[in-house]
């Protein structure tokens, strides 16, 4: 009851006062605000690269094992790839690995020519089998997928991506019609549908799938992987599938540590994780800057309010004559700063988003309302009030109410 | 009501050297007597109105108050027997700035914790005859006027004691004659009034006088209350 009274006296007081309330909550807000605003761009950013990297990969509930250790690993080329991900690896997995629920596998090449007539692009191909493109979140625009027929009969089908499309196939239907991969004929069998741009920012519809076994006997006449992909039982937990895959593989591979891995098991949500938090330099330099800035509202708030003891000393004396405990006068002060301190995050906090929101827009972000921020902005600048206005309080509570009396 | 007993009151200046501004005072007050303190400036008044308002201690001597020996209560026991068994009047008004002339009656509630009793506000307004003016600005009244809200304010808590230091030292005769018709009236309602003056007009209104001089009590006697009719003549030498 009489922390509610003085609680509303404070409000009172502060509103008799309002150009030096302005500027003690001025500091505060913002402070605030620029860390509420950094805040939502930085976690923007980070669930737009999360974004990106689902778009790429297609889904975060798989593993993936490439060739090579992980210190080696990169993007896979005809030229750099280690050949020791075997067809056979991949059906040992499937056979043998109690965790995985299905296994995809792959054979890539990247910026290969891809002619039809007169015209060319590059584009990546990918050999892959019938469950990968269901496995990756890919899906058909028109005509049909790699079925289990095309990979057994080694067929010379392609699906192709909506860059391929519209790089060849300006005004034309190109179902059914040949496409020349290096050279090789392919018929045309589907179309996908547009992923958009990846993490890196590059378009990821300039592709074009073939079955895995037409790529590894009549195309790049490889008999290896470059990508084994494994949908795991129980995705939330990777790391037990991922540990029973690389037992398994490193049995076959006659791997004993110390001796290096020959492949790498990695989760794509881990890799996306790991990537989207990587705060950039100037982005912890401008929340140090943020932060201090909000502390120094903290020292302002406390300077205007050590000033506001020494005027209102008179206040202070009638308050303490009429019945006031120091207590009371201490509690009439700190709740005086936490309040405006606390107005002033609210402030900052709707100034920090509103220049969060123009910020991620102006980066094409989505606009993000970081609830975990907001809250503990306004908790920061709750304590903040209580820390910086105990020096004032305590001068407040120290007063003679006589010697106040007699001025 | 109020029991002072060999009451000494030692300053210490800047410098350290004592000034002794209350000697071995001693006296009694009953319920509902009117008392004025006079003397001359420095004589120790206000000295003396600090402790019997529980803002100050005595260096030694013992304050009973109600029966109760205050002389050794902690700043908080103090403050508590403030907010409700005293009532305080000063010379300079000191209302709150800046607030209305409800919210400085208002005020002194806060303090006991409990609810504020709105009724009650705006009768003791009416009662100093300022009921038409309690959302007027303290810099809107007048110094009378001023004065009559600190009084309003004064009996917020009901207290069982009202002192007032020189509470017509900033007003107009006519201004100062009004305030103390009221405190005669209040004290006639059965409150017990004990006010420090320099003015011997204000003090001719108490019954009972006490004369102050270099921290000691020269003279205590009764005298004819201005408006009073019940006074005797008898005279109490110290
Ligand atoms: N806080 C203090 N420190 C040192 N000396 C003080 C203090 N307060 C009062 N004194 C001294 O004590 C003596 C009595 O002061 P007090 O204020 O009680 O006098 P007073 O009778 O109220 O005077 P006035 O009529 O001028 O108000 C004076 O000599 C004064 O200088
Ligand atoms: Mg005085």
């Amino acid at each position: 009851m009489k922390v509610f009274l003085i609680f509303l006296m404070a409000l009172r007081s502060l509103a008799r006062n309002p150009l030096r309330s302005f500027f003690m909550m001025l500091g505060v807000t913002i402070g605030i605000a620029s860390l509420t605003a950094l805040a939502s761009v930085g976690e923007a950013t980070k669930q737009e690269t999360m974004q990106r990297f689902k778009r790429m990969v297609g889904n975060y509930n798989i593993v993936n094992i490439v060739p090579g250790a992980a210190r080696t690993r990169g993007m896979p080329s005809l030229t750099t790839v280690e050949p020791s991900l075997t067809f056979e690896d991949a059906k040992a997995l499937a056979r043998d690995a109690s965790s995985v629920a299905q296994v995809a596998e792959a054979q890539n090449a990247f910026d290969i020519d891809v002619k039809y007539r007169n015209k060319t692009t590059a584009a990546a191909i990918y050999g892959i089998s019938s469950n990968w493109l269901e496995m990756h979140s890919y899906f058909i625009e028109t005509g049909d997928v790699i079925l289990d027929d095309d990979v057994n009969s080694l067929a010379r089908i392609a699906v192709i991506g909506p860059d391929v499309q519209a790089a060849l196939f300006a005004n034309e239907d190109p179902i059914g019609k040949q496409l020349r991969i290096a050279n090789v004929p392919f018929q045309i069998k589907g179309v996908l549908v547009s992923r958009g741009a990846g993490p890196g920012g590059s378009s990821m519809d300039s592709i074009v799938f073939i079955p895995v076994t037409t790529a590894s006997k009549r195309l790049f006449n490889r008999n290896y992987l470059t990508t084994i992909t494994l949908q795991l039982k129980d995705p939330d937990n990777p790391q037990t599938g991922i540990k029973e895959i690389s037992s398994i593989l490193r049995g076959r591979h006659k791997i004993v540590p110390p001796i290096e891995d020959d492949f790498t098991v990695s989760s794509p949500r881990a890799t996306a994780e790991q990537v989207s938090d990587v705060r950039s330099t100037l982005g912890t330099i401008l929340f140090g800057v943020a932060a201090i800035a909000t502390i120094i509202g903290g020292a302002v708030i406390m300077s205007l309010m050590l000033i506001a003891v020494s005027e209102r000393r008179g206040e202070i004396g009638i308050r303490r004559a009429l019945g006031a405990t120091r207590s009371d006068v201490m509690m009439q002060f700190l709740i005086e700063a936490a309040t405006i301190s606390f107005i002033g995050g609210l402030a900052g906090v709707a100034l920090g988003i509103g220049g969060g929101a123009i910020a991620a827009s102006q980066q094409q972000l989505p606009p993000v309302v970081m609830w975990s921020a907001i809250l503990g902005a306004m908790l920061l600048s709750v304590v903040l009030g209580l820390v910086f206005g105990l020096q004032p309080a305590w001068k407040a509570a120290k007063i003679d109410p006589i010697e106040a009396l007699r001025s | 009501m109020i029991e002072v007993k060999n009451i000494e009151k030692t300053y210490r200046r800047g410098d350290g050297t004592p000034v002794a501004a209350l000697k071995d005072v001693s006296f009694k007050i009953e319920q509902g007597e009117f008392v004025t303190i006079r003397g001359a400036s420095g004589s120790g008044k206000s000295s003396l109105l600090n402790i019997l308002g529980c803002l100050d201690t005595p260096t030694s001597g013992s304050y009973l108050l109600e029966g109760e020996d205050v002389s050794h209560y902690t700043d908080t026991q103090r403050s508590h027997l403030r907010s409700r068994r005293i009532g305080f009047v000063f010379q300079s008004f000191n209302l709150l700035p800046r607030t209305t002339a409800r919210e400085n009656v208002e005020l002194p509630a806060l303090y006991t914790g409990r609810p504020v009793d709105r009724d009650k506000v705006l009768f003791l307004l009416d009662r100093v005859g300022l009921g038409a003016r309690s959302q007027h600005f303290t810099t809107e009244l007048s110094g009378g006027e001023q004065q009559r809200v600190a009084i309003a304010r004064a009996l917020m808590n009901d207290p069982s004691l009202l002192l007032a230091d020189e509470p017509t030292g900033n007003l107009d005769s006519t201004a100062g004659q009004s305030i103390m018709e009221l405190l005669t009236e209040l004290h006639k309602e059965g409150l017990t009034i004990v006010l420090v003056t320099h003015d011997e007009e204000t003090a001719s209104y108490a019954e009972r006088l006490l004369f102050i001089r270099d921290g000691v009590i020269a003279t205590d006697r009764s005298q004819p209350g201005k408006t009073s009719t019940t006074s005797n003549h008898s005279e109490r030498q110290s």
